[in-house]
């Protein structure tokens, strides 16, 4: 008897809720999931705004200074979220150097006519300032992209294969973001197409997801400047300025990839590159970038 | 118990568990390959190529909700448990999946005896034995904490099914062990 009832119950959720997952593209009131508490982000966020937060925003705000002490103390290292691994304060050459190099052979082929850097929506052909005006609603792609969307976009119209996330991909999205070296990013996600995206990445940020039941904000909100093993995590402000990057274990990655690899290690199924939900994450995270300079190359751990 | 279980296998061949299917992963833009064993895949950058190669993950992380907009499954409610009968855990084994990070990785936010570089996420368990919680109250904490503490970042590991009764037994044995 037990068992019938059982059935049946599971029978009418199968039922119902099959044509709402096919349907699918708004998550229904029924849905249960948990967020982490927002924290006061503000219609506006700019990198200034962690002093609220973490209060660590004193110790990296200008990466030019970094307190060398402060940057290889193994209880203070996070305070100065990574800024001392890459130029100004840390100007040694690493692999992010050499995709640079790989990126300029790239572009020059790709823009041989011109029509590359007409594409990505250089003014004039040139690349100072580029990477500021993504991640951006565009016109010729139909929706919100980040660069490395573009770039994929733009480098099929030249006959050039070159996968969101690969590293070829990533090697030209470095060499153009360098070209905006030293100026803050600059999004404005208070208002039109950005707004909503920002909102939308916010909450994917404190959403809860996998056997973990970890949102970003675990691990960057919650836990942050906390011993996870061998590491700390850091402000979730002022990290996007400085992607793509040059990871310690050898990989060139953009911003995408590297958010692949965090919901693996939250346990949580990663999305496909350029997905909806990425770009929404990073528009969010650039935002929280906003007033911070662009490093490139730049190295993380 | 056997039964339910049946029931539930049918209506899951029936119904299809809502995104364990190809063409909702599809849709739900996860990266995700039924050709392979553990069928959740993640990239790869392949120096000076154009071209993103991808690999195995070790588990199907698509059985759990995910941050996709297509993904409408809920999460699992707190759950509260009742330990049946007596403890039994062994708790060295218990050591070994509080120390093993694919399994309870209780080290990663706990600090334990013996582990150079203590986690600080949660409170430090050198001494748990002493806190005098019952076997049943330690065994619902790494079940689902969030029964005692809705804003826990513990995961609700029994809840989710990441240990399974027995495992959680072993951790709970050496736990009431730490001394």
């Amino acid at each position: 008897m037990k068992i019938t009832s059982l059935t049946l119950a599971l029978t009418l959720v199968g039922a119902l809720g099959l044509p709402v997952c096919a349907a699918a593209s708004k998550t229904t009131d029924a849905t249960y999931r948990e967020y982490t508490p927002y924290i006061n982000y503000g219609n506006n966020p700019k990198a200034s705004d962690d002093a609220r937060f973490s209060n660590t925003y004193q110790y990296w705000q200008d990466n030019a200074k970094i307190d060398p002490k402060r940057a290889s103390s193994l209880t203070e290292f996070w305070t100065v979220n990574w800024k001392y691994r890459e130029a100004p304060f840390d100007g040694n050459l690493h692999g992010g150097h050499v995709a640079q190099d790989r990126g300029e052979e790239l572009y020059k082929q790709l823009n041989a006519k011109g029509d590359f850097a007409n594409c990505m929506g250089a003014k004039k052909g040139g690349l100072k300032g580029l990477r500021l005006t993504y991640p951006r609603m565009d016109k010729a792609m139909g929706s919100i992209v980040g660069m490395e969307a573009k770039i994929e976009y733009c480098a099929a119209k030249q006959g050039m294969k070159l996968e969101n996330g690969s590293y070829d991909n990533t090697a030209v999205s470095t060499y153009i973001t360098a070209f905006s070296n030293g100026m803050p990013i600059n999004i404005n996600v208070t208002k039109g197409p950005l707004k909503g995206s920002f909102e939308r990445g916010k909450r994917l940020f404190h959403m809860k997801a996998g056997w973990t039941n970890f949102s970003c904000a675990t691990c960057h909100v919650t836990l942050v400047g906390k011993n996870l093993r061998g590491q700390t995590p850091t402000t979730h402000y002022g990290d996007a300025s400085h992607w793509p990057t040059w990871r310690s274990k050898d990989e060139l990655q953009s911003l995408h990839i590297r958010l692949t690899e965090c919901n693996r290690n939250s346990g949580v199924q990663p999305l496909k590159i350029g997905s909806p939900e990425y770009t929404d994450l990073e528009v969010f995270l650039t935002a929280l970038s906003n007033g911070y300079p662009v490093a490139s190359p730049s190295q993380r751990d | 118990m056997k039964k339910n279980l049946l029931a539930l296998a049918a209506i899951g061949a029936l119904y299809g568990v809502p995104l364990a299917q190809a063409a909702d992963a599809q849709a739900a833009n996860f990266l995700y390959d039924t050709s392979t064993k553990n069928k959740t895949i993640w990239p790869k950058p392949v120096t000076n190529s154009g071209v993103v190669k991808y690999n195995e993950h070790r588990q199907d992380l698509s059985r759990w909700p995910s941050l996709s907009y297509q993904d409408h499954r809920s999460a699992k409610k707190p759950e509260t448990v009742s330990l049946q009968g007596a403890l039994n855990g062994n708790a060295d084994n218990g050591k070994k999946l509080a120390m093993n990070n694919q399994k309870g990785n209780c080290w990663a936010c706990h600090a334990l005896p013996g582990d150079p570089q203590p986690g600080s996420g949660g409170p430090a368990l050198l001494n748990s034995g002493t806190w005098r919680y019952s076997d049943a109250n330690m065994y619902q904490q790494v079940w689902d904490r969030r029964v005692a503490n809705p804003a826990t970042v513990m995961p609700p590991f029994g809840t989710n099914g990441a240990l399974s009764d027995q495992e959680i037994r072993d951790i709970v044995a050496y736990l009431q062990s730490l001394k």
